[in-house]
């Protein structure tokens, strides 16, 4: 079996020796920085204008490699989510038993931090366990999830990935089942998993899911499923609350007799 | 049937076209977009992945925000916009026959761009006609526009971009990809994307083919084999994978039926997939007044067709007067360096040469012609 990228994938070491973007072992125990793993000379330069500091260099023409400027390299991770490729990494060699690796993730579910789980080599296969650590979605990423996961140091130029969560236990998938049978507006007698449902068919704000479901339509207003629904958007899309807007309101706010109104117009 | 007229039509809404239109209605002439789908945009709607290129290539965008982006730029100009409408013939006083719904017209027009566009390549094998066998982009486009999976277990022929993209997309669809297979000895297409998928697990299996597909009423298993340099199946190395999809994703080809009908000469490059028409590096063709623009010139990505589509335009406009050569000249060769920085690399080398080729040829027969088209 030939080794190397074009025949398997996968960067050989001698590729990855050979390219600009792999920082040294001094560096990456001083704090995370960018591993970038881009063996390949392909028309691809954002990398080189989206890191704030100025620490990749791809330059003219577009098909160079990048050049990792490990000083400047504050390991934020902005590249991580914008590389189109998703070969940017980021390794934090903390201690002698335990390192972070960082690395871009697109499917749903998205872990939570606190979780356990699978973490993969190059090739998918489970190498260790890992404890999801921070999981970072902001606008800006534009929908590349960035993951950290800690992992024994052992493994840290192995692992670049974990395993995405496809079969649930019959027990989480009671569970889950409980959970989405629960109330969420009470007005509009709707639960939880019909707002996760809405957030499935591409809701991402308080008015979409509105306008999908009804919630915040009925007497109270909102009142007790806004928040809610916030929460259950901010742990389905793994965004903060604070980019949770309101729904629009509009009058009345306050369940109010139309009549006395229509009446009052009459009058007028 | 109805009878109008305009100064360019363009035929096709996808990438290549929408950026003509743009580009020749910002310059001031008048355009008629004529697309078949309800909905302008071509296959940008499905391409949900992040683009490379640079920014003036808008790298790091997804597909369908840049298709979003045109149709506002669309939307801005005073182009008009014919949906439905199905381009049938393209005949020689530069009159195209078009059917919208139960409306037949007849559009005159003083320059034509057709940017039609490819079509996916099929593969003929036992049980290639079972439901559940399907092209690729079919599958993108059951997944990313209509929200519905065509099957959990699949299996991708084929290790171009468009296999490796779309093997990642179903995964982020909720399927599984059981195998990718590609009969040449090395991926085809960029190490990053065959990285993704690899990363999630999925075998890629170079030297192999699809021998069978098998199921009764549908897909239920593949039989898979070896192959020799020769792609010939190598007996005893068969082995069986369950799968309920068929995905063929085994390069595409022009669409060129109207450029045929037009009388375009045309050129035999199998790197740009096939026959396509000769042109100019204003992307006209053979017949004067007809341009090309996109896939239809030669098999690449959108980024590509996006750029000549606006040279298409450019050179439209500026034959019609709206603008002068020297202007024209300054505005087509910032599209040619983009257009050129796409096409460096290894990857793009081949496509370069058999671009520089088309052009020797389209001299060459020009050459012939004593200097004129015909």
């Amino acid at each position: 079996m030939k080794e190397g990228v074009r025949y398997t994938g996968i960067a050989s070491e001698e590729e990855l020796k050979n390219s600009f973007g792999i920082p040294s072992a001094a560096r990456m125990k001083q704090g995370p920085v960018a591993v970038i793993e881009c063996v390949q000379e392909i028309p691809c330069n954002p990398c080189e204008g989206t890191c704030p500091f100025g620490a990749i260099t791809i330059g003219d023409p577009i098909t160079n490699l990048p050049h990792l400027n490990e000083t400047l390299c504050t390991g934020c991770g902005t590249c991580v989510a914008m590389c189109p490729g998703q070969a940017i990494f980021l390794v934090n060699d903390l201690s002698e038993q335990e390192a972070e690796v960082t690395f871009p993730f697109e499917y749903w579910p998205l872990p939570q931090v606190g979780d356990e789980v699978d973490a993969v080599n190059r090739a998918g296969e489970v190498v260790c366990k890992g404890r999801v650590t921070k999981v970072r979605n902001p606008v800006a990423y534009k929908n590349t999830c960035v993951v950290t996961i800690s992992i024994p140091n052992a493994f840290k130029d192995d692992v670049r990935s974990m395993k995405r969560v496809i079969k649930q236990t019959p027990m989480e998938l009671a569970e889950q089942k409980e959970r989405a049978s629960q109330l969420v507006c009470r007005c509009e007698e709707l639960t939880r998993g019909d707002i996760e449902k809405a957030i499935d068919e591409g809701a991402t704000t308080i008015d979409g899911i509105k306008r999908r479901t009804r919630a915040g339509m009925g007497l109270c207003q909102g009142k007790s499923c806004e928040r809610l629904v916030a929460r259950i958007l901010s742990e389905k899309l793994g965004r903060p609350l604070a980019e949770f807007l309101p729904a629009t309101y509009r009058a009345p706010v306050r369940p109010i007799s139309m009549g006395v109104i229509a009446d009052n117009c009459e009058k007028e | 049937m109805k009878r109008l007229s305009t100064e360019i039509a363009i035929i096709g809404a996808g990438p290549a076209g929408l950026c003509a239109a743009i580009e020749a209605s910002k310059l001031g002439a008048k355009v008629t977009l004529i697309d078949e789908n309800a909905l302008p945009g071509g296959q940008l709607f499905k391409q949900i992945h992040k683009f490379f290129g640079s920014k003036e290539h808008l790298a790091g965008v997804r597909g369908y925000e840049i298709g979003t982006r045109l149709l506002e730029e669309l939307e801005k100009s005073d182009a008009e916009v014919m949906l439905s409408g199905t381009a049938y013939g393209l005949f020689r006083d530069m009159t195209i026959g078009v059917v919208q719904k139960t409306n037949h017209y007849a559009i005159q027009a003083k320059k034509i761009i057709l940017a039609a566009g490819g079509k996916e390549n099929y593969m003929d094998f036992p049980g290639s006609t079972l439901p559940g066998v399907m092209g690729a982009g079919a599958a993108q486009t059951m997944i990313n526009v209509n929200r519905v999976l065509p099957g959990r277990h699949v299996v991708m022929l084929g290790s171009g971009n468009v296999g490796l993209i779309v093997s990642y997309q179903l995964m982020q669809a909720g399927a599984c990809v059981e195998a990718l297979v590609e009969a040449a000895p090395a991926i085809g297409g960029y190490g990053v994307h065959a990285g993704k998928i690899r990363r999630a697990g999925v075998p890629i299996l170079t030297s192999h083919t699809i021998k069978e597909v098998y199921g009764d009423g549908k897909v239920e298993g593949v039989i898979i084999a070896e192959v020799d340099e020769k792609f010939r199946v190598i007996e005893g190395t068969e082995r069986a994978i369950a799968a309920d999809t068929v995905c063929l994703a085994v390069g595409l080809n022009p669409m060129t039926e109207l450029a045929h009908m037009a009388g375009c000469g045309f050129t035999f490059l199998p790197a740009l997939g096939g026959h396509v028409p000769l042109h100019d590096d204003n992307m006209e063709t053979t017949v004067p007044g007809i341009y090309v623009a996109g896939d239809i010139t030669g098999v690449e990505e959108a980024s590509s067709a996006m750029e000549e589509g606006k040279l298409a335009g450019i050179a439209a406009a500026a034959s019609l007067g709206y603008l002068d050569q020297e202007k024209a000249k300054e505005l087509k060769d910032e599209v040619q360096v983009r257009l050129s920085a796409l096409r460096t690399g290894a990857f793009g080398e081949k496509r370069q040469t058999a671009k520089t080729e088309q052009m020797a040829r389209m001299a060459a027969f020009l050459q012939e012609k004593g200097g004129r088209r015909p």
